[in-house]
């Protein structure tokens, strides 16, 4: 249930980039706060079911196949959700692919790669959806990032690094666009489940909470962050990581 | 019905301020508080404030750095209200230090700075920790301060103090995580709390009420933030939305953290050109 201040009612979400984690749970939040959704990633099964997933909630939800990587198709699916909802109130950039490797290994095209998906395409919603934003002066921005983004790990170089850019354009925005009604916040993500994948044990003992996270525990921090209760928040990292990044 | 039916909450330094502003928004989504602080005239206000938003309050006075009077409240709490759910440690003095030349600060002055914005925490967080641990569940919830991430001129104890709090946080959310005790910090920035405050600081305060004045404190939004941004942070970390979440460090300051490497507002412009000139 979602307490009252925090209800998105009538409010427009786009949920963008490339994941196997979040953009379904992170839709399934918003839409079950009463935000009409739009979900753009690349054309897939999985972005039909999160458009679906959002839908079974109650509210409007379109899924918009595109390239995240490509600006041009970035600005096309922003004017798409304009068009169909009149405006965009939230963006969550939730692109996330995982690649770890030895550093020395790493093919330049991984590295690009790596950074296309994790980091340009926030990038580039940010620009298409920022512009309209601006235009309102009005705007909820939350980047999906990681501890990795802050920390460092050993075969993470690249993806430590697209995450780490993340952040610094959270940081960075949140100034630019400080005393335009925008905010822009990051959720640091910790060790979650994934589907087809069985936790390292040794790992979810390692974190406070002795376990890893649902993924749908991100999707609560989402709606607190896109709602009209955090318009004094911007700038900021916040974790949902059962304590991880407290550790030594 | 609101998400907090049925906690328990107990919210030190509750009579004013950050506090009282908490202790109404929490009882707006149904919990029901318990207000402690020094001076029992502003608490009974407060409390009086939950009952008008329909839930049981109860006020106790206490000085958080008393240890006795502490564990008082927490008997207290658990005698009349049945049970306790989140404990918020707010209590505290906002700088509350006169501008003193480091030479001329006692070891008084310094214990007091101390004791107030960072033991009284401990105090209480130890109270209510037997309890938790032994029903394995609870939450904790500290307030810092920006001044506890930065440097202020002279504001010795109060910023050392607050930097305290932050790591608090940590240890205790490490320690206490096999009990399922949860340990957040919420980080207000600057939050217009002017009719609490002491009249030198009220000054301060009424200074940061034009977008040019809250810039130069350092606050990029340009406004000061309502007391109950603060609440909304705490109805957050109360409920069940956060369970996964601890040890984190919640910020709400209008963007003064996420700068501080050139004054507010400065926005330079450089092109490739020149750049590369």
């Amino acid at each position: 249930m979602t307490a009252k201040g925090f209800l998105l009612r009538d409010k427009v979400a786009l949920v963008a980039g490339d994941s196997k984690a979040w953009s379904k749970p992170v839709a399934e939040a918003l839409a079950g706060a009463g935000a009409n959704v739009a979900i753009a990633a690349k054309g897939s099964p999985r972005l039909t079911e999160a458009a679906e997933a959002a839908r079974k909630t109650g509210g409007k939800a379109m899924a918009i196949p595109t390239d995240v990587t490509n600006a041009a198709q970035v600005e096309e699916a922003v004017q798409k959700v304009i068009a169909a909802y009149g405006r965009i109130d939230i963006l969550v950039n939730a692109g996330d692919i995982h690649f770890f490797q030895p550093f020395v290994e790493i093919k330049s095209a991984e590295w690009d790669k790596v950074m296309d998906y994790n980091f340009k395409s926030a990038l580039n919603f940010c620009r298409a959806a920022g512009k309209h934003m601006l235009e309102r002066k009005k705007g909820r921005i939350i980047n999906v990032a990681s501890g990795l983004g802050e920390r460092g790990m050993a075969n993470g170089s690249a993806y430590c690094v697209a995450m780490g850019g993340v952040l610094q354009l959270t940081r960075a925005l949140a100034l630019e666009w400080a005393l335009q009604g925008i905010t822009v916040n990051a959720i640091g993500t910790g060790w979650f489940m994934e589907p087809g994948r069985p936790s390292d044990e040794t790992l979810a003992r390692y974190i406070p909470e002795k376990r890893y996270g649902k993924p749908e525990e991100i999707g609560s921090l989402a709606v607190y962050l896109a709602s009209d209760a955090t318009e004094f928040t911007t700038g900021q990292v916040m974790y949902v990581d059962g304590g991880l990044m407290a550790h030594a | 019905m609101g998400t907090l039916e049925g906690k328990v909450i107990v919210i030190t330094g509750g009579g004013t301020g950050l506090g009282r502003s908490m202790a109404f928004r929490l009882a707006e989504e149904g919990a029901d508080i318990v207000v402690a602080a020094r001076r029992l005239s502003p608490l009974e206000e407060t409390a009086a404030g939950v009952r008008e938003r329909g839930g049981k309050a109860l006020a106790v006075s206490t000085d958080v750095t008393d240890t006795a009077q502490v564990n008082r409240l927490i008997e207290k709490a658990l005698a009349e209200m049945g049970k306790i759910d989140v404990l918020i440690n707010n209590a505290g003095i906002v700088r509350g230090e006169r501008p003193k030349s480091m030479w001329e600060i006692s070891d008084q002055d310094w214990r007091v700075g101390i004791d107030v914005n960072l033991s009284g925490a401990f105090y209480c967080s130890r109270a209510v920790s037997k309890y938790f641990a032994d029903r394995k569940s609870g939450n904790i919830i500290l307030v810092a301060s920006g001044e506890g991430f930065r440097g202020q001129r002279n504001s010795f104890m109060y910023n050392t103090a607050k930097a305290g709090v932050v790591n608090l946080t940590r240890v205790m959310a490490l320690t206490l995580a096999e009990y399922n005790i949860r340990v957040n910090c919420i980080v207000p920035g600057f939050v217009d709390t002017y009719e609490y405050q002491p009249e030198e600081y009220q000054k301060v305060m009424a200074a940061a009420r034009t977008a040019a004045g809250a810039r130069r404190l350092f606050v990029p939004v340009g406004h000061t933030g309502k007391p109950d941004d603060i609440g909304y942070v705490a109805l957050f970390l109360c409920s069940d939305a956060s369970d996964y979440v601890t040890a984190g460090i919640f910020i709400s300051d209008g963007g003064g953290l996420a700068g501080g490497f050139a004054t507010t507002g400065y926005a330079p412009v450089v092109s490739l050109k020149e750049g590369l000139a």
